[in-house]
């Protein structure tokens, strides 16, 4: 059997691909509509948009439509929607601490100032099956409206800056209790990924853009070994924020800041202790880590926190015992990136032929000299060795 | 109090842009010059990390820009979202109230209405959230 280069199966690509709709749609269930999507699977449109680094909910939806649900797929698709659209100016920086919350906890402090807003979570249900669910119709639709009037009853009457809370980690650098980060050289702007390489070390501005569209699950498990034992991480969540951020771009006349509309957002600070073990040179303090992603993303936010509370600390070379993968900064960056990572694994399906005919020719010599290696001589040869 | 620019981005798209035609009104059709778009854009958030300050860009955000000129006086509107209407009529607004001698302060009362639905309807958004508040007890 020869192996050789090929071309063709543009028809059988094309037939694969009607395939696809054609299972999708012939179930017997209804269409999925993109607002039902974007309402009803909000955390699979929140991931597609920042692993895809797009804010887009409609488009979010539509790219999970067409993914079947498969996230990284998701993502992927709007990333590469992304490059086809031109990027006119950055915003003007916005801040967590102008955030609207609906959801606000810290694991730090009982009493912070405004109090801990659970929001809407399911963090503290027991994982149960609710059957109701499959049973959906208008009439739940009416429940739920009833049910959310007498939330906003019980919410009582909202006053002053609605959903403005201060943030915890404000109070924790007023008390010194938190370290300070060690200072870059000012840079007119921050560092950008999709325009430039990176280099390692690399700017704070940069791990952070590339932790912010990483992968939640790459995220997670790097972070998760750390705290677990292949590494130092000792983590308390200092705050962790959800809600809507008023985006801000510079008039191109006048240059005033124009607001552009909101956008949903979750955010997390992280507190490490390990700083104040193994730092003795200054007080001892916190190292903090910092965690932004769109949506309500808190699995994503927490864990790039605490990915950059550990990186940090590697830097600043104040990490206690084994500092495991999660520490190697050009480890976390360069596997993270759920696109590139899922592209590079995925292509293996694609055609080889040429690769593996020279395998195959390799694999042929390896065999000739195992076979010339198998006279009587070679055989006692290599029992006398084994025999040693 | 919101900014003019934030009432009329988070409002109602159908409301800015009656507003906008009611502007439009005024004009003909000559009076208005597109310098460019509608088009679908890409603005590039940049956020400020909490802990370190440290600015960084945490992805895109897909808008729709309008630039033009209202009898000659520059209009700039931009959305986030897909929403070529609303851009435009922003820009309609935009070039409106920047204009000498304010012609348009009659959009004031109807942009400060906008403003109080807006209100209205953050209210019950937080007022639903509050609603989670915890209370501790302490033993």
């Amino acid at each position: 059997m020869g192996y050789v280069a090929v071309r063709g199966g543009s028809e059988a690509v094309a037939r694969a691909e009607e395939l696809v709709d054609c299972l999708r749609l012939l179930g017997g269930s209804t269409p999925l509509q993109l607002p039902q999507i974007r309402d009803q699977l909000r955390h699979a449109v929140s991931r597609a948009m920042h692993e895809g680094a797009l804010y887009a909910p409609l488009l979010a939806a539509l790219a999970v439509k067409q993914a079947e649900g498969d996230s990284i797929e998701a993502a992927f698709l709007l990333r590469a929607y992304r490059t086809t659209l031109p990027r006119v100016m950055a915003s003007l920086p916005v801040s967590g601490r102008d955030m609207r919350c609906l959801r606000r906890i810290s694991a730090s402090f009982k009493d912070i100032p405004g109090g801990q807003i659970l929001g809407p979570t399911t963090d503290y249900l027991i994982r149960l099956l609710q059957p109701a669910l499959m049973h959906e119709d208008v009439r739940s639709v009416i429940a739920a409206t009833e049910r959310y009037q007498a939330l906003i009853a019980a919410g009582g009457q909202q006053e002053g800056e609605i959903g403005r809370f201060p943030k915890v980690i404000d109070y924790m650098r007023q008390e010194q209790m938190i370290v300070d980060l060690p200072l870059e050289p000012p840079a007119e702007d921050p560092y950008d990924i999709t325009r430039e390489p990176l280099i390692f070390p690399c700017p704070r501005s940069a791990r952070l853009q590339a932790l912010a569209q990483a992968d939640t699950g790459s995220l997670m498990s790097l972070a998760y070994s750390s705290v677990r034992g292949y590494g130092d991480a000792h983590p308390t969540l200092i705050e962790l924020r959800y809600g809507y951020i008023a985006v801000q771009v510079a008039h191109p006349l006048t240059g005033e800041p124009v607001v552009i509309g909101e956008i949903e957002a979750t955010e997390a600070e992280v507190a490490s202790k390990a700083h104040s073990v193994t730092n003795t040179n200054e007080p001892p303090r916190f190292n903090v880590g910092y965690g932004f992603a769109f949506g309500q993303s808190e699995l994503k936010v927490m864990s790039m926190a605490i990915l950059d509370s550990v990186l940090t600390q590697a830097r600043a070379g104040s990490l206690a015992g084994e500092s495991g993968p999660a520490a190697q900064e050009e480890f976390v960056l360069l596997h993270t990136d759920g696109i590139e990572a899922s592209g590079f694994v995925a292509h293996f399906k694609l055609p080889h032929y040429v690769t593996f005919a020279a395998d195959l020719s390799v694999l042929g010599r390896a065999r000739d000299h195992h076979a010339q290696r198998q006279t009587r001589l070679n055989q006692l040869v290599d029992q006398a060795i084994k025999e040693q | 109090m919101l900014s003019t620019s934030h009432i009329l981005s988070c409002s109602p798209p159908h409301l800015v842009c009656e507003l906008a035609e009611q502007v439009l009104t005024r004009y003909d059709r000559e009076a208005i010059t597109f310098i460019s778009g509608p088009r679908y854009v890409l603005v590039q958030l940049r956020v400020v990390d909490g802990v370190a300050e440290t600015v960084f860009h945490a992805g895109e955000i897909l808008a729709t820009e309008t630039r033009l000129e209202l009898n000659g006086q520059f209009g700039f509107g931009m959305v986030i979202g897909r929403d070529a209407d609303h851009a435009t009529a922003l820009a309609v607004l935009d070039a409106a109230l920047r204009m000498p001698g304010n012609p348009h302060a009659d959009l004031y009362p109807r942009i400060a209405e906008l403003e109080r639905t807006l209100r209205a309807a953050c209210e019950q958004r937080f007022a639903a959230a509050a609603a989670t508040r915890v209370a501790f007890e302490t033993f």
